[in-house]
């Protein structure tokens, strides 16, 4: 469904993805972890096409991303959804303008059905009845809830998530993650999940990846990532100070 | 030392062309995604009302002591030369061709341009600008061409409004501090303004106006590194829309000198 | 936004309906409300109009009620002369008898030109849509400046005569003969105030 090859890129000529490559199956989880700042909500922006690779490519269902004219582009957005990791909803309309976003905006249903789709969305992730509310009156966990509700409004298929469970309590952090499990058993949606919680990697992962100096240096099952002998992702996954990542770091320095 | 003061020229000037650039790819796409369907009415409404109805106080206010000033400092001069009569085509003219465009889309842009760079620019911050482009929404055409359409429709409006306060506020003083009859001012004044005056003023505002929405919104969308960026380009749209009306306003003035004398 | 906005609506509705209705207060204004009245056209021909210009005013009997619309340079070669011909617009309530004189004249201090239309009396015969009127010349100012040189230098030798005591006027003011006669009669009168009863004996 999604192929990644060899993809780089560069912000003020210092490089952020350095050949990255990664393939996920239809239907499928994947989990990317890595440290903050490494280069995942890159990754992710690349996959919508909200940033050109400067080398590579990455096609989504048999087609190049960088390569699509507009309309196309429309279609394909129309299939995927992003969760922003702060949000991102817009603070001048109320939560049930935001979730239905793109409902008014690209369809032309009639206001009782687009109160009942977005409804259904709001109930999904827990928050029916706050359809009126403004996002400024929400706080940070809500907020998360209201993106994912807009993302899975339009039914798409493939959902982007950018650390959906940072900054909000491990009981909600706990039911999002069922949430994004439930849609990948009912929907068949494949989802890609930026995290560095590596509790909800293992809760909700078909496959992880791990991203490490702008390349993938690690793929496979949740189990072979508990039981990996390699000291970078060792490191990483039992959050320990004092390792390859951090000596790499220093090094650098 | 010296080689610094180059360099940084050097740095200036390359972002010079950037932003020359960067705002001419932005008001082509605008243009073209203006005249595309489907037309965002809605929001143009409501940037209309923001740009329009909202500056109508502080605009006439600005204009009423415009008048005032303008109609005693022309006094100043005519009552030397013993023809205060002519003080309303002066103030009627200058109102009409200048000071009533180029007053009006200052205060626009300090209000409404800066309001537009913060507001677009905090959207930047907070990822809703790539999130309505996820949600297959362009940014240009949901966010910029509301504020260009509202900008340019409303900017001349709000001139008519500042131009006849403006000639009130001098009507006043001349009226009640110069005694001119009310019946000889408004025979003056309106026997020395010619369409074109009138038009001219006008065809600059909408100019004016489009310049705001353009400028600001550029600034906006370029905005980097969180709340302190905001602000940056808070200030730097307004600078530079200052310096462009001003500069488009000479232009413009020049031109139409030459070519309808 | 998406639900409710009826209010916004009227607000920017009235803003820009306001906006209208100044922007036609001006338009009316600036044009004096004369393409709303009807009218008609009259030419009028002259061979030197002293700087005229389109949209100057047109009076008649020292009333605005027209303006200048068009203005046209003819050349007639076989005549070998040019024939300034204007277009005049007249507002329809003013009839202008075709004996009637026009000129250019100038008006107040930025010397402003316009059409002085001098009614004449014949109201039986009046001009109607294209007829045409011939306009009495202006005196260019150079005209004007050799007529008044010809005058001041008539003055001067009439005043030089007089310095140089010569004519009548020279000499009755440089002359003193009159004065003593005169002089010499008032003191005989004075004296003598009969003699003014005696007749002379001459009549006899």
């Amino acid at each position: 469904m999604i192929e990644i090859h060899n993809l780089h890129k560069k912000f003020n000529n210092s490089p952020v993805l350095k050949g990255l490559s990664l393939n996920i199956d239809r239907g499928q989880t994947c989990v990317i972890i890595g440290r903050s700042g490494c280069g995942k909500s890159v990754l992710l922006k690349h996959i919508v096409g909200l940033l050109r690779p400067e080398q590579g490519k990455v096609m989504v269902d048999g087609k190049e991303v960088a390569a699509l004219d507009e309309l196309e582009l429309d279609a394909l957005r129309s299939k995927i959804s992003m969760v922003f990791q702060g949000g991102a909803l817009f603070d001048s309309m109320n939560v049930t303008e935001n979730v239905g976003f793109s409902l008014i905006e690209h369809t032309r249903i009639g206001r009782q059905e687009l109160l009942e789709r977005v409804e259904e969305a709001l109930g999904l992730v827990g928050l029916g009845g706050i359809g009126s509310l403004m996002p400024s009156e929400l706080s940070g966990g809500m907020k998360k809830r209201v993106a994912l509700a807009r993302a899975i409004c339009i039914r798409p298929e493939i959902i982007l998530y950018d650390e959906p469970t940072t900054g909000i309590d491990p009981i909600a952090a706990d039911s999002i993650n069922g949430l994004i499990r439930s849609l990948h058993d009912k929907l068949k949606v494949t989802s890609i999940v930026v995290t560095h919680d590596m509790k909800s990697a293992y809760h909700i992962a078909d496959k992880i990846a791990m991203m490490y100096k702008g390349r993938i240096i690690m793929e496979g099952a949740p189990r072979e990532f508990r039981e990996s002998k390699d000291p970078v992702v060792h490191q990483f996954i039992h959050g320990i100070a004092k390792g390859p990542i951090t000596e790499a770091v220093d090094n650098f320095k | 030392m010296f080689t610094l003061f180059f360099v940084d020229l050097g740095r200036k000037v390359l972002s010079l062309m950037h932003f020359v650039g960067g705002l001419t790819n932005l008001a082509v796409q605008t243009v073209y995604l203006t005249f595309k369907p489907p037309y965002k009415t809605e929001r143009i409404i409501e940037q209309a009302k923001k740009a329009g109805y909202d500056s109508f106080p502080i605009v006439s206010l600005v204009a009423l002591f415009i008048g005032f000033i303008f109609a005693l400092q022309t006094a100043y001069f005519m009552q030397r030369i013993g023809s205060e009569l002519y003080i309303a085509s002066m103030v009627a003219l200058s109102i009409v061709r200048e000071l009533g465009p180029v007053i009006t889309a200052l205060i626009v842009a300090g209000r409404v341009g800066a309001s537009n760079t913060a507001e677009l620019g905090s959207m930047q911050v907070t990822e809703q600008i790539d999130a309505l482009e996820t949600l297959a929404a362009n940014p240009v055409k949901y966010l910029v061409v509301p504020r260009f359409v509202a900008l340019g429709a409303m900017l001349p409006v709000l001139t008519l409004y500042a131009n006849i306060i403006g000639i009130l506020g001098s009507y006043f003083i001349c009226t009640i501090k110069l005694g001119i009859t009310s019946s000889m001012y408004m025979h003056v004044t309106f026997s020395s303004l010619l369409y074109k005056d009138l038009f001219t003023g006008l065809f600059k505002s909408w100019i004016f106006g489009m310049l705001i929405a353009l400028i600001s919104c550029y600034e906006g969308f370029n905005v980097e590194g969180g709340a302190a960026g905001v602000g940056r380009a808070t200030t730097r749209s307004v600078v530079f829309t200052f310096i462009m009306i001003i500069a488009a306003d000479c232009f413009f003035t020049a031109l139409f000198y030459f070519i309808f004398p | 936004m998406i639900f409710g906005k009826t209010k916004l609506e009227m607000k920017v509705g009235v803003f820009v309906f306001i906006g209208l209705v100044v922007l036609v207060i001006f338009i009316l204004s600036i044009g004096g409300f004369k393409t709303w009245s009807s009218g008609y056209h009259v030419k009028m021909t002259f061979n030197f109009v002293n700087g005229i210009k389109v949209g100057a005013p047109v009076r008649f009997a020292g009333v605005d009620v027209g303006e200048v619309q068009k203005i046209r340079l003819d050349f007639f070669p076989e005549e070998s002369r040019s024939n300034v011909n204007l277009d005049i617009w007249v507002r329809n309530t003013v009839k202008i008898p075709s004996d009637s004189s026009v000129w250019v004249n100038t008006l107040g201090l930025l010397g402003e030109k316009y059409i002085e239309i001098m009614p004449g009396s014949d109201y039986s015969r009046v001009l109607t849509e294209g007829e045409c009127l011939v306009g009495v010349d202006p005196l260019p100012v150079h005209k004007i400046f050799n007529n008044a040189e010809n005058l001041l230098n008539n003055l001067n030798d009439g005043i030089s005569r007089i310095k140089n005591k010569e004519g009548t006027l020279g000499k009755l003011i440089y002359d003193d003969t009159l004065y003593d006669e005169l002089q010499a009669l008032v003191t005989d009168v004075r004296k003598n105030p009969w003699k003014l009863f005696i007749r002379t004996k001459e009549r006899k």
